[in-house]
């Protein structure tokens, strides 16, 4: 259905954005067929890149006038499939509304476009003594638009929060073509929180165009540690001594000897390839404050059996610490052809238990598992390592992964702490919540999208399992293709 | 137990639900008899908002009150909605943690009634908001359909955050039952600086060097007006007439409050009044004083409260304003979040300042970049919507939408809010 009536909408496209500004070439769009998950693949009809809102707005008014899915994408780093088209559709690039709009030191926020990547900000804002505090590992690529979709986190979250805790509005195209500010530059705008529900919601509730973050102050200080440890389960044990204490670190990662291996022959840190985990713990904030803290996180790491507790306060030294952290599934690579990560989350007292869990999983299934943790919120990230050539290595690693996150809610916790659900995990939310919560949760996305042309089959699981998966108010099957090819690839 | 009998409701019953279940099942009878239903926490914001004027059941949740799981070590708490404030921060206490959001009344206000109204006070500029604890929820819909959001963990984007939707709902979406929450360890030592400054200009700078400052205030407050005549022991010594008082909270270790007082001083100076006048049990008494004001527990008549949120930059613009407008008013400003309160003495009814409200203040709010509406009224059956909640914004067309989605009927505290 889409075919016929693609000419025509291609031409309106076309001469909305001009050849420079959209692709239709299927050769073309062979890089927008996925994102960072990347066992789903479906190509879009058409991408386009918008220059600015009023570009959005067209775009969305002529995907109803066409009745054609669209969905939003940033820099597709997700690893979720958060921005794969399951549908087909036009898919509405951000990369090009890139703008930082304002940046306003004495009231704390910045005004960005969506496709603003992450780092850019933080770049920016060099030298004011102002940083914006979310920070995905992926911080380099990845655009404050998709963070707002996934409500991304990062390393720093454990103290500073996750994207949502510092979004103070957005500008959104709704799917009824208007443009809508909700909250702003200041705080407490009275009601519900609308900007809370928009942040996380995958976009499929609307299609951000701006984003109103709040900027941190840079801390005074830092205190970098590396705790070195024989056992995965001392190490597993310090965070949880540390949390418990009542310390909330800017930072507190795990990696364990796998990953470290795979790090220290990507970057040369200097890492000791005989420990089994490392903690990479970062205090920071006044500096009259910060000796004592360390103090008593070093005591705690040895109390729970650390080898050494190694400084790493060098500034340089410090930094490429967090380098070797944040390119860590980069260097997977070394150790594997392919590899899926994980996003589970469990209780921080719960770590020792979700660690022992994997590796007996991993033995169960016979795949190798690494793993790199942002430990101190509890979520996990267990790289499982297979060879997408050998169909019995990509099963025995999507079953591992799965039975990870079956322990994950078995422990009270979560299938993820910051990838979003996207495509990937559809089938867990129906583990985590009753079918009163996800009719709830439907009928709050019928409200925003009733025609279900929006980033059609993410996040929610279809009503009936098969087949039709958004279908509101008995209207007409809308025209996307629910039992996709790229879609049934998942099945 | 409710503050005062909601007087101000037409009720013609209060269920009181002995569990969340029953709960679920009287907003499922009201729902299919389209009787509104009022949901009462503690009852102390009952005078926040437009009147009630359809008879219906008042919904209780006193006897929600129970802590269902505190796992101290992991730095989160489950509890029922009916809690109240003062209980759950002695239950963290003797954990050595605390839920670092003010609320006033702490003793009757309870904890789904603060989320109900979005409570806030002097902390929020160090510790955010309850939209920053919120980790989990459970609550039920217009239908009397029960649902959950988030969970346990500190850290989880699985499924809709209704979670941070229903801080502020004015209880127009659902009826919260249950929370999770993140919670803080409790600070060593706490301690206030105060700053007098005789001009708005003069404020402005003060408070625009503290934004910068590199030390990390948890709290930066404002007073001025003669409504704070006769409380110069719990503020710092007399407020005069035509001057103003910015308030510095800070915490942390002895050592870090330390550093922030001599630092402050340091980046502060110039020909302001400065001192450090509240430590210990004296900065505990100043947080509770400044957290009550506009929300006193009286058994007067309450007053005339309005509440605006504007840039922070632009607060001293609206406080000339105000000052200029209402001399015998006082004010109190969480300055650092653009939050300005302003409390009418006992004898201003909405009908002295409706004028000026809709002709000057909301206009120069929204020209601020926020809001100004009706934080308490002694008589809401006065106020009309533009006078309390203000112009409609571009948003209310969604809003709306959400509402039909959560409270088809309408029988959720019908007509006190926009909708």
């Amino acid at each position: 259905m889409i075919a016929s009536r693609f000419p025509s909408l291609l031409a309106e496209l076309r001469r909305l954005l001009g050849d420079d500004h959209l692709l239709a070439n299927h050769s073309e769009m062979v890089v927008y067929e996925c994102d960072g998950f990347t066992i789903e693949k479906n190509c879009p009809d058409v991408v386009c890149f918008p220059r600015h809102t009023a570009d959005v707005q067209r775009i969305v008014q002529l995907c109803n006038e066409y009745d054609v899915p669209y969905l939003p994408r940033g820099a597709g780093t997700s690893l979720a499939g958060g921005c794969l088209p399951v549908g087909g559709g036009v898919l509405i690039v951000f990369t090009r509304m890139k703008a930082i709009e304002e940046i306003n030191l004495r009231d704390r926020y910045a005004v960005v476009q969506p496709g603003v990547v992450n780092v850019w900000l933080t770049n920016a804002l060099k030298g004011t003594g102002f940083h914006y505090a979310p920070d995905p590992s992926s911080q380099g690529a990845c655009t404050i638009g998709g963070n707002v979709a996934t409500n991304s986190g990062g390393p720093h979250t454990l103290k500073y929060g996750v994207t949502v805790n510092h979004v103070l509005g957005v500008e959104a195209v709704l799917t009824d073509g208007s443009v809508v500010r909700f909250g702003g530059p200041a705080e407490d705008y009275v009601g519900p929180d609308l900007v809370g529900l928009l942040v996380g919601s995958e976009g499929t509730l609307a299609v951000v165009t701006k984003v109103w973050v709040r900027l941190t102050r840079d801390p005074q200080a830092y205190r970098t540690m590396l705790g070195i440890f024989d056992s995965v389960d001392a190490a597993t044990q310090a965070i949880s001594e540390i949390i418990g204490q009542g310390i909330v670190p800017a930072a507190l990662e795990m990696m364990d000897q796998g990953i470290l291996i795979a790090l220290e022959q990507a970057f040369q840190f200097g890492f000791p390839l005989d420990a089994q985990a490392i903690l990479l713990i970062e205090l920071d904030g006044l500096e009259a404050g910060l000796d004592e803290q360390r103090d008593r996180v070093v005591a705690l790491c040895q109390a729970a059996g650390a080898r050494e507790v190694r400084r790493a306060d060098d500034p340089k030294e410090r930094l490429k610490l967090w380098k070797c952290r944040k390119q860590a599934f980069g260097a997977i690579g070394r150790l594997s052809p392919s590899y899926c990560t994980q996003d589970g989350v469990v209780p921080r007292t719960k770590l020792p238990h979700i660690f022992r869990r994997i590796t007996e999983i991993g033995e169960t299934y016979g795949v190798r598992i690494v793993n790199v943790f942002h430990a101190g919120d509890g979520n996990i990230h267990p790289i499982v390592l297979f060879d997408e050539r050998v169909p019995s290595q990509v099963k025995a690693a999507l079953d591992a992964s799965g039975e990870i996150l079956e322990e994950c809610i078995a422990c009270g916790g979560s299938v993820t702490g910051e990838h979003g659900i996207g495509v990937e995990k559809i089938p867990f939310m129906a583990k985590l919540f009753t079918p009163g919560d996800l009719d709830v949760m439907a009928r709050v996305r019928d409200a925003f999208n009733a025609d279900g042309r929006l980033s059609p089959g993410k996040l929610l699981p279809t009503a009936a399992g098969c087949g039709a998966e958004h279908k509101p108010h008995g209207a007409a099957v809308p025209t996307v293709e629910r039992s996709h090819p790229g879609r049934r690839a998942a099945l | 137990m409710i503050a005062a009998p909601p007087k101000t409701l037409p009720l013609s019953e209060i269920y009181t639900p002995a569990t969340q279940a029953d709960l679920a099942e009287t907003v499922r009878a009201a729902y299919a008899a389209r009787t509104p239903i009022y949901p009462l926490g503690g009852g102390t914001a009952l005078s926040y908002g437009l009147a009630a004027k359809m008879p219906g059941w008042g919904l209780s949740t006193a006897s929600l009150n129970k802590v269902v799981d505190y796992p101290a070590r992991d730095l989160t708490i489950t509890v029922e909605a009916g809690i109240t404030i003062a209980e759950l921060q002695k239950v963290l206490a003797a954990e050595g943690q605390h839920l670092p959001v003010d609320v006033a009344q702490p003793d009757v206000a309870t904890l789904g009634g603060a989320i109900a109204v979005n409570m806030s006070g002097p902390r929020r500029y160090g510790h955010g908001t309850l939209r920053d604890y919120v980790i989990g929820i459970t609550a039920v819909d217009g239908r009397g359909q029960e649902f959950h959001a988030g969970g346990r963990v500190v850290k989880n984007v699985a499924g809709y955050d209704f979670c941070k939707l229903l801080v502020g709902s004015l209880g127009t979406l659902a009826v919260v039952t249950q929370l999770t929450l993140k919670v803080k360890p409790v600070p060593m030592s706490a301690a206030w600086l105060a700053v007098d400054t005789t001009t708005f200009e003069q404020a402005e700078i003060t408070l625009a060097a503290v934004a910068a400052s590199r030390t990390t205030p948890t709290a930066v407050e404002f007073l001025a007006g003669s409504g704070w005549n006769g409380e110069a022991d719990d503020i710092g010594g007399e407020l005069s007439e035509s001057a103003g008082r910015v308030l510095i909270g800070f915490e942390g270790t002895a050592a870090e409050t330390g550093w922030i007082t001599s630092k402050l001083q340091e980046e502060l100076s110039g020909p302001q009044r400065m001192r450090v006048f509240a430590e210990g049990a004296a900065s505990a008494a100043l947080l509770a004083r400044l957290t009550s004001f506009g929300c006193e527990a009286s058994s007067a008549a309450s007053p005339l409260v309005l509440k605006c949120n504007v840039r922070p930059s632009r607060l001293m613009e609206l406080v000339a304003e105000v000052r200029k407008l209402f001399p015998s008013a006082g004010l109190l400003a969480h300055a650092a979040n653009g939050i300005l309160l302003v409390r009418f003495d006992g004898t201003s009814t909405i009908h002295d300042i409706a004028k000026s409200l809709l002709g000057v203040l909301q206009p120069l709010a929204s020209k601020c970049g926020g809001q100004c509406v009706v934080w308490n009224s002694p008589a809401p059956e006065d106020l009309t919507r533009a006078v309390c909640w203000g112009p409609a914004r571009e948003s209310d067309v969604a809003l709306r939408r959400v509402k039909q989605t959560f409270d088809p009927h309408g029988i959720l505290n019908p007509g006190r809010f926009i909708y």
